[in-house]
């Protein structure tokens, strides 16, 4: 084996593996050591009586008879294992307390083992890692680290991390210890080294120190506990695998597509003779088959071919195949997505089901193909797989927009995934300290579309989002901002929905005049193949905790548009039919568009009469945006410009300073997971002052018109809004240029869309009734006025009076006012219903 | 080395082994080959181009499998369906105390202990189909090459039989049992036009939709796939639906049935190997030396490579109008457009948008006329194009086709659709068959698919849990009663024919230069000067001042246009002649439109 330089090595001889189990359980049946015998049998996985980590090893790792393991090499670490759990004396833990090893032979011979060690170190086959020096290192490192660099103080006060955890493990009675290989890497990293590169071996010398440590810590407990490595430095892309991961430990990041059923794999047989009834001794695996016993072992009996395979009494372990596929981003263009097969045991069975993202940390291991089921030669293909040591779900990091509520109820904040290395958080960062980061962020929005900064202001609040609150009297506030803008045709409305979907988290892009309610919702189907009903998500219960945009919002049916309410306020979907009800969340800003009735924007109309959105519904927007298409040769000319650049490839007029869409995409999810700002005392101030003062805006002295000019509603957008700015700046404070900011974003939306034209001042009343006040006025003046004509010209039971005849009496005398006969109608219905005139026709009849 | 030529062909695995050989023996460790190649592939770099072996290599189709020998250097043209991923196989290995190599072999010479000391290395699997939508003439040129190595190579076998009985007895039943099917010889089927090409189609996705159970997806009784297995490719330099001349060894054993039989532990938790649903008798392997990126001009096989020489380039454009005048009875306007959408291609992509392309909608079609000029239309593209697709847009068509390709985790293996094409393809939709009807789900998604293929030249594979974008680049043409909604084209033009075209004659070296045009003039670089940059934006600032409903995409539909025509004059660089030249065409194109 000259060129050992080989990631593996695969002198694999045939006979070798049998060595190393045949005498293992040779030891074992001769063992007197009776509860190492029964916590080894306790031990699931355990594929023989002998509880040695080389055997544990490879129950976890060893699938099958072919597998390329080098079992030479295990070979000798199977010797050391028993020699050393023979005399666990031999290492200065146990040494220490000798008191507590309960199958510890005598110490004189653990003396004798542990001299013998030093004089011959044992090597982890083919390379020169001391067996002993690694696990040295193990005990150190889980005895001494802690996480914060300890001072020499607390060295002495608080105890190892990992002491801690395995009480913990053991506490609840667990049957694995999770180790953060980023902490092995912290306390050393040439552990960490040798555990990546030799993990069979590494791994099972963890496996070893921890069975010496559990009876120190817990003498009491009879369970194994295996290690569990995750969170390694470096994660490998599925398709940068090749040979020379073999054999290593690899972390992946994918898509679980498919599962194995669960395949209960045999780990132990009993053989029952069909004679005499006697019982053998359990027959471990080997090789991925069980020597069946040819001759019963009973000395009296002793018949040929009895034995029989006693099924109850046979151990099993549950196994399972899994596809992993490669996640969409990571798959370069032109390509297909790669897939690789995990494999799981135990406790992973089941962890992960089809369309979970997940990340993996496992061996990655190849497996020759036999020409065929019983001869010995090989193909010269191999199969890969991953033997699976830990899988932990990244799911939640899809949705990234994790809120504060989130954070809580996460039960510690350790198990929370890191999905952003230090080095881009790094980036992040120092971007969020440019004073200009807000335009930029601004320009980088969909720097394809112009002009319309303060909308791209607007959205960018709305990706940032505000902070729900979820008060203790479970009244709850949301935090998600709801867009709507209103515009002609061809200014790019759509184009903005389209970037803002791709933007989002999560979120999902549709179109009103396709949705119907249960789409957007959520509805009931049969499943085709077990024919259960099953709640089936809509887009809003599918884009929570993200961006729903909806293209055409005039174009949705009432039906559909009704259930937006509940949605937009609640943030939850209630479902009653088919025997199901169901509140589902539906946390989501809605980001619509719609065009106006008539093909333009009538300017005279309102917004409710332009768009002819019911204004219950309309109300429940923070922000109005109205896009018209002005005739501006400068926009013309930037169109312009830009298209010819976009043909000829100049590169004048790309853009510099905006960012990339995988940088805003990371700057937006940051912000939202990690960024909770609250309000300062200033900013609370600020924002009072301001609603009183636009509330004020609405009285106009010495007039007994009153308008109203912001509802509550509007504190909460402005809330939100300031939240969202501060979250821009990566803040945890709200401050007063973010209240200011929020302010005039909020008036330059409502100017737009809420200005009354006819005085040219804010009018909620036009968002939340459609009408505004100075148009009831105009209205009751009217009323007046047609009740005095009436009163005037016609008597009681008198003859009727035509419609159009009283319209010209009235515009007699208003002289100066335009009145339309439709105003009229409406003011001679209000009468009528008042029950002072009857209207029959278009005759009005006086009562 | 005397023979090399010979070797090289029809032994090229001895070729491999012994540079192995030659390698070892200079003192090399294989371990130093890891991913790498020792030197083989030179060998065949110098036999195929430096000594212009290329020629001579037999292209792997239908026809020729059955002659072609196993284990000899073939060639294979398709586009990549499907990528099967990587494979893991012992490279070199230690037979004893020599060192032998399995790289291009399906299986090893000599059996491996696993004792033995060895390397691995890896495989990338292509699976590689004909070219969908190739017109059989862009295949003739080939053929002319193909005899006289057939000749060759039936000389070779019969030298053969004597030695090898055995094997060749092997590879005639397997020809026999294709012979028993019969397949008609692909020029036949081209002969009657597009409809067959789509009956053709329609019956592949059926075939695709219901393959989760059977056992041989898509394998079509006249279109030999293939899998190519690929050593050592460069990050990234394959892509999905990329057309690809491979050279390699040919294998053909049929030792892989025996995995189907075989327990081991994967297969009964579900089907691990993708290979298992190609029978190696139907799917040939081929072990790829050398792979070549064709695109549409080298599939025309003009024999002298023209320059694109203005003077010349004109005369052929000015046949071309006049011939697709004539197939579009006499309508000049229509022509024109025709012209530029025929030379159209997406050129690059800003964000969403794709630049370049130019998709056509004729309106004004009625069930005679699309009869009469819609069939002559679709021959003269199919005459003048490489590869063309048609679509005839039904409501139940809509209903049925799988139009996206979708990715079948059962068999692991992505299922073609229709919209599956490679880069260049033509694809007409005949839309005059749609009647009112429902859609259901399937159609909905259909229509949709279409649309965003028209809108950004993306079609969207399934791969079940999320959904992919594949960019491509489609020349779209649709023939409509009114303007298509579903197919949103760039350009609209009611199509007024004067005459019913007399079908002229064509002569060959016309339709060569015309292809040789379509093709070659396509990839033309282009410019603009910024004082014609100036002249552009004021007439577009101008037209938007005078009419606001003009938008981006107008402009850029301009644009195209204008790049385009200068194009299709051999020109480089856009002048205000071509300027006007646009401006008046999309005049006449909006007086029609009234």
């Amino acid at each position: 084996m000259a060129s050992d330089s080989s990631p593996v090595n695969f002198n694999d001889g045939p006979s070798s593996p049998d060595d190393s189990f045949s005498s293992p359980i040779g030891n074992t049946l001769s063992s007197p050591g009776d509860a190492s015998r029964r916590r080894m049998r306790r031990r699931s996985t355990t594929p023989s009586a002998f509880g040695t980590p080389p055997a544990a090893q490879q129950s976890r790792f060893a699938t099958s008879s072919e597998a390329t393991p080098t079992p030479s090499r295990t070979r000798r670490t199977a010797t050391d294992g028993r020699r050393r759990s023979s005399t666990p004396s031999s290492t200065p833990m146990a040494a220490a307390t000798p008191s507590s090893t309960d199958d510890a032979p005598p110490s004189s011979e653990g003396g004798d083992g542990f001299y013998m060690d030093e004089d011959r170190p044992t090597f982890v086959w083919g390379t020169n890692i001391s067996v002993n020096d690694v696990k040295a290192a193990i005990v150190r490192f889980l005895k001494n680290f802690r996480d914060q660099p300890f001072t020499s103080e607390s060295e002495y006060l608080t105890e190892g991390k990992y002491i801690e955890t395995i009480k913990r493990v053991l506490e609840v009675e667990g049957d694995s210890l999770d180790v953060d290989a980023r902490d092995v890497f912290d306390y050393d990293s040439d552990l960490y080294a040798k555990m990546v590169r030799y993990p069979l071996e590494v791994l099972a010398i963890f496996d070893i120190v921890l069975m010496e440590m559990v009876p120190i810590i817990s003498p009491l407990f009879e369970k194994h506990i295996q290690t569990r490595i995750y969170n390694l430095k470096t994660s490998t892309s599925m398709r940068n695998l090749n040979p020379s991961d073999i054999e290593r430990m690899v972390s992946l990041k994918g898509m679980i597509i498919r599962c194995s059923s669960i395949i209960p794999e045999i780990r132990e047989a009993i053989f029952r003779c069909l004679v005499c009834g006697y019982y053998s001794e359990p027959v471990a695996v080997e090789k991925g088959r069980i020597a069946e016993p040819a001759v019963c072992l009973k000395e009296e009996c002793q018949a040929r071919n009895s034995m029989t395979l006693v099924h109850n009494r046979c151990r099993f372990t549950d196994k399972q195949i899994v596809r992993l596929q490669e996640t969409p981003d990571e798959i370069p263009e032109g390509g297909t997505p790669h897939t690789v097969s995990l494999l799981m045991h135990d406790k992973l069975v089941d962890a992960g089901k089809p369309g979970d993202r997940v990340e993996v940390t496992g061996i990655y291991r190849a497996m020759s193909v036999r020409v065929g089921p019983t001869q010995r030669t090989v193909k010269s293909l191999f199969k890969t797989y991953i033997d699976c040591l830990h899988m932990k779900k990244t799911d939640k990091s899809r949705m990234l927009g994790y809120d504060q509520l989130e954070v809580d109820n996460c039960s510690g904040g350790n198990s929370e995934d890191t999905i952003f290395d230090e080095k881009k958080v790094e980036e992040l960062k120092e971007l969020s300290k440019l004073p200009d980061i807000y335009d930029r962020l601004t320009r980088s929005l969909a720097p394809n579309i112009w002009e319309l900064d303060d909308v791209k202001r607007g959205l960018l609040c709305q990706l940032f989002g505000g902070s729900a609150i979820k008060l203790l009297s479970g009244a709850s506030f949301r935090g998600d901002i709801n867009i709507l803008l209103v515009g002609d045709p061809g200014t790019s409305k759509s184009q903005l929905l389209q970037y803002i979907h791709k933007l989002s988290p999560r979120g999902i892009y549709t179109s009103g005049r396709g949705s119907s309610a249960v789409g957007l919702t959520a509805y009931v189907a049969k499943d085709p193949e077990t024919g259960e009903t099953v709640l089936e998500s809509g887009a809003l219960v599918l884009s929570d905790r993200g961006v729903c945009c909806i293209d055409e919002f005039d174009k949705m049916s009432d039906n559909a548009r009704s259930m937006l309410h509940e949605v937009m306020e609640q943030q939850t979907v209630s479902i009653a039919k088919a025997g199901i009800i169901a509140s589902l969340n539906a946390r989501t800003s809605v980001l619509a568009c719609a065009n106006p009735s008539g093909s333009r924007y009538n300017p005279r109309l309102s917004v409710i009469d332009n768009i002819h959105l019911p204004p219950t519904l309309l109300s429940r927007f923070d922000l109005i945006y109205l896009i018209l298409d002005k005739a501006d040769e400068q926009t013309d000319r930037r169109l312009a410009k830009h298209i010819v650049s976009l043909h000829f490839e100049n590169p004048e007029s790309i853009e510099q300073d905006a960012l990339e869409l995988s940088t805003l995409t990371a700057y937006v999810s940051y912000a939202r997971k990690h960024i909770h700002p609250q309000l300062s005392d200033e900013a609370a101030e600020e924002l009072t002052r301001g609603y009183v003062e636009l509330r004020r805006r609405g009285n106009f002295p010495g007039s007994s018109k009153k308008v109203i000019t912001a509802t509550p509603r509007q504190i909460e957008s402005l809330i939100r809004l300031s939240e969202a700015l501060a979250r821009i700046r990566f803040s945890e404070w709200v401050e007063k240029r973010d209240v200011i900011e929020a302010f005039r974003l909020l008036e330059v939306a409502m100017q737009q869309s809420a200005t009354d034209h006819s005085t040219g001042t804010i009018d909620m009343d036009l968002i939340t009734t459609g009408i505004s006040a100075s148009e009831r006025l105009r209205r009751e003046n009217l009323l007046l006025a047609t009740r005095n004509i009436i009163m005037e010209k016609m008597q009681l039971g008198g003859p009727s009076m035509r419609m159009l005849e009283l319209l010209e009496e009235l515009k007699k005398q208003s002289s100066g006012i335009e009145f339309h006969l439709n105003d009229l109608r409406n003011a001679v219905a209000s009468l009528a219903s008042e029950g002072f005139v009857a209207l029959q026709g278009d005759s009005v009849k006086r009562l | 080395m005397v023979g090399v030529a010979y070797d090289c062909l029809a032994n090229p695995l001895g070729a491999v082994r012994s540079s192995f050989e030659k390698a070892i023996a200079s003192g090399s460790d294989p371990a130093s080959f890891d991913g790498k190649d020792w030197g083989a592939l030179d060998l065949f770099r110098h036999f195929l181009f430096d000594q212009a072996g290329l020629s001579q290599v037999p292209i792997l189709n239908q026809k020729t499998v059955k002659w072609v020998q196993p284990n000899s250097l073939v060639r294979f043209r398709g586009m990549i369906q499907d990528m099967l991923g990587n494979e893991f196989y012992a490279g070199a290995y230690k037979d004893g105390t020599v060192w032998r190599t399995n790289k291009f072999m399906d299986v090893s010479q000599a059996p491996i202990d696993s004792s033995s000391d060895m390397r691995i290395w890896e495989r990338n699997l292509l699976y590689c189909v004909p070219v969908p939508g190739q017109n059989s003439w862009t295949e003739s040129s080939a053929e002319a090459v193909m005899h006289e190595s057939m000749n060759w190579a039936s000389q070779q076998r019969e030298k053969r039989r004597r030695f090898e009985d055995e094997a060749v007895d092997k590879m005639d039943s397997i020809v026999s049992s294709y012979g028993s099917q019969g397949p008609p010889s692909a020029k036949k089927m081209r002969e009657d036009g597009h409809p067959s090409q789509t009956t053709q189609f329609q019956e592949s996705t059926t075939v695709a939709t219901c393959s989760s159970r059977s056992m041989e997806p898509d394998i079509d009784r006249d279109s030999l796939a293939c899998i190519v297995k690929i050593y050592d490719p460069p990050e990234s330099e394959l892509k999905l639906n990329e057309v690809f001349e491979f050279v390699g060894v040919l294998t053909l054993d049929s030792d892989f049935q025996v995995d189907k039989d075989e327990n081991d532990d994967f297969s009964n938790g579900f089907s691990e190997d993708a290979l298992v649903h190609f029978p190696p008798n139907k799917v040939p392997r081929l072990h790829c030396f050398i792979h070549r990126k064709l695109s549409v001009h080298d599939l025309i096989q003009s024999s002298p490579m023209m320059e694109p020489k203005p003077h010349l380039v004109k005369g052929i454009r000015e046949t071309l109008l006049r011939h697709l005048t004539i197939v579009l009875g006499n309508d000049d306007l229509a022509a024109h457009f025709m012209l530029l959408h025929l030379l159209s291609r997406v050129n690059s992509r800003v964000d969403t948008v794709a630049v370049g392309k130019l998709s056509l909608n004729l309106t004004c079609f009625n069930k005679e006329s699309v009869s009469v000029f819609g069939t002559q239309l679709s021959l003269a593209i199919e005459n003048l194009l490489p590869i063309t697709q048609c679509i005839p847009l039904t409501i139940d068509y809509l209903n049925t086709a799988s139009l996206a390709p979708r990715k079948d985790y059962e068999t692991n293996r992505l299922i073609t659709g229709v919209l599956q094409l490679a880069e260049g393809t033509h694809l007409m939709i005949d839309e005059t068959q749609l009647v009112s009807g429902t859609l259901n789900p399937v159609g909905v998604e259909n229509a949709r698919l279409l649309k965003n293929l028209m809108e950004f030249q993306k079609v969207e594979y399934d791969f079940k849990y999320y959904k992919m974008d594949m960019p491509v680049d489609i020349q779209l043409l649709i023939l409509s009663e009114g303007k298509s909604n579903i197919l949103p084209a760039d350009l609209v033009i009611p199509f007024q024919p004067s005459s019913v075209g007399s079908s002229e004659t064509v002569s060959a070296e016309a339709l060569e230069a015309w292809r040789w045009y379509l093709t070659t003039l396509r990839s033309l670089p282009h410019s603009i000067d910024s004082e014609m940059q100036k002249v552009i934006e004021n007439d577009l600032v101008e037209a938007r001042q005078a009419d606001r409903s003009l938008g981006g995409q107008d402009f850029s539909r301009l644009l195209t246009m204008g790049r385009l025509i200068c194009m299709s004059l051999g020109e480089t660089c856009l002048s205000l002649e071509h300027w006007q030249m646009v401006k008046e065409l999309e005049r006449l194109r909006r007086e029609r439109l009234k």
